[in-house]
């Protein structure tokens, strides 16, 4: 009994609560003004000092490991081109870099999908995780390692076209579940990603199961869904990056699109835009990202999800300034990220994906708790 | 007589297995208004759309400049004719400036960004409404008679010849709906069509030319505002018994009926 009356007074008590801060709200929105970053002589410095970031995010990253080398020896390697002794080349060359440069190539691909997706839904909550496209990816390449591992169709591996086809399934099906009258439900959309994670993560341990043989797909399954972000043979890191390039140059001409599916579906077509036409470019060119990062790095959650919202708070809603932008405040998050990942509990490392849960998901909280006005549409 | 800029001819939309409406006649000039009314349901909304062109009709034709306007590409027919929705929902903080670009959609090229033509084009539509004020403002953020202009700066940038509004004074207080209407009254001027859904039917006298009058269980009627607007036929129309409401007893009656 006791404990029904204090239930009661703690939902009458957070009612209250509510209320209160629902009043505050609209007066603390009106005050608002558009951030000073929004100006474009402060837009045209920062480009540049992404940039910038990026290679000291780099730099940084080379230097920490098992073995530390000194910043000071990188730079006279990079400007002397010398100094280097064969161990240090070795670690380099053949184990930092291409680790770092894969983190990067992860982390622009998560924020453009994140970005594009969540145009799409016009909802600031899509990212590839949280709505299934990548875990689609992963069962499709899973499919690929297992029963495919040979075979290559127009010299691109079969498990590499599954990974893209698994992401375009999902992104379909999760897509025609949440859309109803041209509105996203937030609520279905992510209880359908959510669903669909669910099921694609556990459909990947039955070919766990059935693989424990061989046990060389099922190890790099189980990297997969943890998100350790591989060191790839430089020829895999060129075709990731050309994949990568090939996604952003096709989303440029996207976000213009996306600022016009803004205004909704209705409006967009009375706009003369072709809306289905616009939805399958996206859905095709996000996919095309996702399935890039998950090759590289599995199932890392809500990086697409941070960098695309932070960048919205400082610089509006504006999708074409926001996809460079994203471009590279992902890579240098994610560069970050995975080095914090390998270092932190040296010599052992945690995967990337295990840190970005812990870090993203008080993100997702602190998102779910905004204005209902910003993420109920 | 001069074509009509837009004409409706026995145009009927069948949602399901029910007919919303039969047979619907319109012919809008350049430079007038027209009133479209209705009961809740009736189906104004959908003779919008089908006039813009988003919406094929089920029966009937609809032409633009004696064409038929299903002949036209969605962005040719954009570049004529300009919807304003009831509601404009936006998500994210896009602002007025942001918002209103969007009408330049059906001139831009497929990889090409605003031009200074466009720009001009979207300073004017502010100026026209009364907007330029508010340009940096955040869309969400503004009352409703606000945004109700910035909605009809999004269509006015499109550089329609027709303007298509559904229901431009819900919601507004009688200042704010004096201040639309007369704002319709100088796009008219400048020899833009009007076609308009309302409720408030005390709004059309001198401000409309024109009625449509779409009705549950008859052929929509389309007349003069005096012709339509009597006191049996929107008591039918309607279906309620107001004659002792100040509003239907001013209207005129129709001798016999």
């Amino acid at each position: 009994m006791d404990l029904e009356v204090e239930r009661r007074r703690q939902q009458r008590r957070a009612d209250t609560n509510g209320a209160a801060s629902a009043a505050s709200s609209p007066d603390a929105r009106l005050t608002k003004q558009r951030p000073a970053s929004r100006s474009s002589s402060s837009r045209a410095l920062l480009l540049p000092l992404l940039v910038a970031t990026l290679l000291g995010a780099i730099l940084l990253s080379l230097s920490v490991g098992a073995v530390p080398i000194r910043t000071t020896t990188l730079l006279r390697a990079v400007l002397l081109q010398n100094e280097l002794t064969a161990t240090e080349r070795i670690i380099l060359f053949k184990v930092r870099l291409p680790r770092i440069l894969s983190s990067a190539i992860v982390g622009s691909c998560l924020s453009v999908s994140g970005l594009l997706f969540q145009g799409l839904f016009r909802n600031p909550m899509a990212d590839p995780y949280v709505i299934g496209a990548s875990g689609g990816s992963v069962l499709g390449a899973s499919l690929g390692i297992f029963l495919f591992a040979e075979t290559s169709l127009f010299g691109l591996s079969v498990t590499a076209l599954l990974a893209f086809a698994g992401s375009v399934l999902t992104m379909v099906v999760i897509y025609s579940l949440a859309r109803s009258r041209g509105q996203t439900n937030v609520v279905t959309l992510l209880l359908a990603g959510f669903a669909v994670s669910t099921m694609l993560a556990n459909c990947t341990y039955v070919f766990e199961v059935l693989d424990s043989a061989s046990g060389s797909g099922t190890r790099i399954l189980l990297s997969w869904l943890r998100g350790v972000i591989s060191t790839p043979h430089w020829t895999g890191l060129v075709f990731a990056a050309a994949a990568l390039v090939a996604g952003v140059l096709l989303a440029f001409p996207l976000t213009r699109r996306l600022n016009t599916l803004a205004l909704g579906d209705e409006t967009a077509q009375q706009l003369g835009l072709n809306v289905e036409h616009t939805r399958i470019a996206i859905i095709l060119v996000g996919s095309l990202l996702t399935s890039v990062a998950v090759a590289l790095g599995g199932l890392i959650s809500f990086a697409g999800l941070i960098i695309p919202n932070i960048s919205r708070v400082l610089l509006g809603p504006n999708m074409t300034r926001l996809l460079p932008v994203s471009v590279l405040a992902g890579a240098i998050f994610l560069v970050l990220a995975d080095t914090l990942a390998r270092t932190v509990l040296s010599p052992t490392e945690i995967p990337v994906g295990v840190l970005m849960a812990l870090v993203g998901g008080p993100f997702f909280l602190y998102l779910l708790r905004r204005p209902r006005r910003e993420i109920s549409l | 007589m001069s074509q009509p800029l837009l004409a409706l001819h026995h145009v009927g939309f069948r949602y399901g297995r029910r007919d919303l409406f039969l047979d619907a006649n319109l012919a809008l000039e350049s430079g007038t208004a027209t009133a479209l009314i209705g009961p809740n349901g009736v189906g104004k909304t959908t003779l919008l759309r089908l006039a813009s062109g988003i919406q094929k009709p089920t029966s009937g034709s609809i032409d633009l400049d004696g064409r038929p306007l299903a002949s036209l590409s969605p962005r040719q027919a954009a570049q004529q004719i300009a919807l304003v929705p009831q509601q404009l929902e936006i998500p994210f903080d896009y602002t007025v400036q942001e918002v209103v670009e969007q009408g330049r959609t059906p001139y831009l090229s497929r990889l090409g960004g605003l031009t200074a033509a466009d720009r001009q084009q979207v300073d004017r539509a502010l100026d026209l409404t009364s907007t330029a004020g508010l340009r940096h403002r955040v869309f969400n953020e503004l009352s409703g008679g606000e945004r109700q202009r910035v909605k009809i700066a999004l269509g006015l940038a499109q550089q329609p010849r027709l303007l298509l509004l559904d229901e431009p004074t819900q919601n507004l207080d009688i200042g704010r709906q004096i201040e639309l209407l007369d704002l319709l009254a100088h796009l008219r001027s400048t020899g833009l069509a009007v076609l308009a859904s309302l409720h408030d039917l005390h709004l059309i006298a001198g401000n409309f030319s024109a009625v449509l009058l779409l009705r549950p269980s008859a052929a929509p009627l389309y007349g003069p505002p005096d012709r339509i607007l009597e006191q049996s036929l929107l008591e039918s129309a309607f279906d309620c018994e107001a004659s002792h409401h100040p509003f239907f007893s001013q209207l005129p009656t129709r001798a016999g009926s």
